[in-house]
């Protein structure tokens, strides 16, 4: 009885076109849409930006901070007449203004004290690569002072591949060695995203039976609650595995193809990934069903859904990465079932954890699943 | 085969009884047609019969079983074929049958017997591929019949089965019920078509805001009490039938009434119309319809709400 229940859910989502698209096309829009648009957020390509020096300085430290510069940046462009203009419609990202006086301040054996290089950038720049540029030109500044006092003290010349930025390594850390970039956060953000929308297909499909009179035959015919609820439940578990498989799939071959990071899988943990899903999936399937449960129109059934998803995403840090929002807002997101679901896969793909290293997230979603299966197998007694 | 007694019903809320005191007997190869306007108790006590409503007062035995028991025991003994389209409008016709076999437990080769079964009695079987929700309204009426007999039951309760079909199917579906009496189901019918009651029940129970107001063989019900003339004329009035006994106002039809009084015979009746030029278009004596009877019970129409 229980298999033949299920094939009927099966084949009712599989004919059900508008609810299979937004399962497993829409997330997947999300994925390469994010993946791609967020792309030089995560790996900002410096080298790529257009750009011009205004050097009003003719003397030799001056052109070896442009000639430095333009080594890592590439050549900058020549300088327009209405550069300023260009700067703000943003079709220049930012111009470097050398001052008359910087060769001299350079040559000098003191700290500075006044502002000689000016970094001019585009309105729109992200604030990230502005401190990143200004840094950069720093300690080209900061390594020609460095050379100077050397000169000066008599020290020999240093080994070509001697330089003050040889000092200060800087690397993201993972177990794994995988770099994060923006398909490695898209992809289980999205995922985690596609997976609690089942709510709005199962939700519509109950009320469906309720309201046509089917759950009822059902019932009495004498066939069991929790069969019934099992017979909607299982399915929907089937339904997560597949947008698993299709999001991974997408990560891995799809963006690429169009000209995205692949999602690397190196180094990931099978076991956690495999507890990770299973958590993810049992509290989505909970929570959608305790909300099926609970409507009683299809106008509640096509809003109560996706309004709590879009919510608890907006919240949780899948539309936007819970290290960009403030530090209430990053307090508020671990309020958010999907903030604890991004967090399990992050804790996976991102960071190689391992089963043991996902406890903090998989105890909440499994109380969850506990507490709104609970629910919702109570109320369908009650109601159906 | 199912005994009701005294059953009474009161939803959460409500200021009045649904059902109160309704009391009815079924016997195996007999048909019970259930009469009764919107709102009367029909569904209620359908839905009591279903096991989808939890008793509050009387009682409902099965064979002398309490109800609940006997659904236990065998829950498909009873089917109900609910007024909607109770069936899944995305899965076919044969996809829906199997989905309810196995829901009626049951398995295998018997399954696939019964399903076939179902759609030859049904005659779907050019239509066993079709998606339900593309059938016509007679065809839908059929399978949500044949869905209702996959188990065999003992006991089938129909709510109007043929509301909204064309009169080909809806020949075909009493016919059907018919012969499901004469093979020995027990069959309670419920319809706001008195014509489709009169044609194929045995018993009628009438009900009126949540009471039974008649009860009983359906012939004994029509009979008339005492000589009641039922005619049509062109120019008949109620003056002209006043002298040979009380008048009740005429039906949709326009066909008059009139109880005789001691003295008066119908052919008198008719020889007095004669000889006044009157030319009667429609005579019936000793017998009314179910709306008469209804109308003489209520004071209104089967058809009005309560």
């Amino acid at each position: 009885m229980l298999a033949a229940l299920i094939r009927k859910e099966l084949l009712v989502l599989g004919r059900d076109v508008h609810g299979l698209l937004a399962l497993f096309l829409l997330p997947v829009i999300f994925i390469v849409v994010m993946s791609l648009a967020l792309r030089n957020y995560y790996s900002p390509p410096l080298d790529n930006l257009r750009y011009a020096i205004d050097s009003r300085d003719a003397g030799a430290p001056a052109a070896y901070l442009a000639g430095q510069w333009q080594q890592t940046h590439g050549a900058a462009l020549t300088l327009p007449d209405d550069w300023q203009a260009q700067l703000h419609q943003g079709r220049l990202a930012y111009v470097i203004v050398l001052d008359a006086r910087l060769s001299d301040e350079l040559q000098a054996l003191t700290l500075p004290t006044t502002a000689l290089v000016h970094l001019l950038a585009e309105p729109g720049i992200d604030g990230h690569l502005l401190n990143a540029l200004r840094a950069e030109l720093t300690g080209i500044a900061g390594e020609f002072k460095a050379r100077m006092a050397m000169l000066d003290a008599g020290a020999p010349p240093p080994p070509p591949q001697a330089s003050v930025t040889a000092l200060v390594d800087a690397q993201r850390v993972a177990t794994s060695g995988v770099r994060p970039t923006a398909v490695q956060q898209s992809v289980p953000a999205w995922l985690v995203f596609g997976m609690f929308f089942i709510v709005t297909s199962l939700a519509n499909l109950l009320l469906q039976e309720r309201t046509h009179g089917t759950l009822a035959r059902l019932r009495s015919l004498g066939v069991p609650s929790h069969t019934l609820l099992l017979a909607k439940a299982l399915p929907y578990f089937g339904v997560n595995l597949l947008q698993v498989l299709l999001m991974l799939g997408v990560g891995l071959w799809l963006i690429p193809a169009l000209g995205g990071d692949a999602l690397s899988l190196a180094g990931v943990h099978w076991p956690a990934l495999a507890c990770a899903i299973g958590a993810i999936s049992a509290a989505a399937v909970g929570l959608s069903l305790l909300l099926a449960s609970l409507v009683r129109t299809a106008a509640q059934a096509a809003t109560v859904g996706p309004a709590l998803n879009v919510l608890m995403a907006a919240v949780g840090g899948i539309m936007v990465p819970t290290f960009v929002m403030p530090d209430f807002m990053q307090k508020l997101a671990r309020l958010s079932p999907m903030n604890w679901a991004l967090e399990a896969l992050l804790g996976v793909l991102l960071r190689g954890g391992g089963v043991a290293q996902l406890v903090p997230q998989l105890v909440p979603l499994l109380m969850l699943a506990l507490v709104t299966g609970s629910a919702a197998a109570w109320l369908f007694r009650r109601r159906a | 085969m199912l005994r009701v007694e005294n059953l009474g019903h009161r939803y959460a809320g409500a200021t009045a009884d649904a059902l109160h005191d309704v009391s009815l007997d079924v016997e195996r190869g007999r048909v019970l047609g259930l009469l009764g306007p919107n709102g009367a108790g029909k569904t209620t006590l359908i839905s009591h019969l279903a096991g989808t409503l939890a008793l509050q007062r009387g009682r409902i035995l099965v064979d002398g079983e309490p109800l609940a028991h006997a659904r236990q025991r065998q829950p498909t003994q009873i089917a109900v074929a609910p007024q909607d389209y109770a069936f899944y409008g995305a899965l076919s016709v044969a996809e829906n049958l199997a989905c309810f076999a196995a829901a009626c437990r049951l398995d295998g080769a018997v399954r696939q017997a019964r399903i076939d079964a179902c759609i030859d009695f049904a005659q779907l079987a050019r239509c066993a591929a079709v998606r339900a929700d593309r059938l016509s309204g007679g065809l839908k009426r059929r399978l949500n019949l044949a869905i209702a007999l996959l188990a065999q039951p003992q006991l089938l309760v129909l709510d109007e089965p043929t509301a909204g079909v064309d009169p080909q199917s809806r020949a075909f579906i009493l016919e059907a019920i018919a012969r499901l009496a004469r093979a020995g189901a027990a069959v309670i019918y419920t319809s706001h078509y008195m014509e489709e009651i009169e044609a194929i029940a045995d018993r009628v129970l009438i009900l009126d805001q949540g009471r039974s107001i008649c009860e009983g063989p359906l012939p004994e019900l029509l009979a008339a009490e005492g000589n009641v003339l039922r005619l049509s004329a062109p120019g008949l009035d109620e003056t002209l039938l006043s002298r040979h006994g009380t008048v009740e106002p005429p039906d949709r039809a326009g066909a008059w009434t009139l109880h005789l009084a001691a003295g008066s015979t119908p052919a008198g009746v008719l020889s007095d119309l004669e000889v006044r030029g009157l030319c009667v278009a429609q005579i019936a004596y000793g017998r009314r319809d179910l709306e008469q009877l209804f109308m003489a019970l209520t004071h209104h129409s089967l058809r009005d709400g309560s």
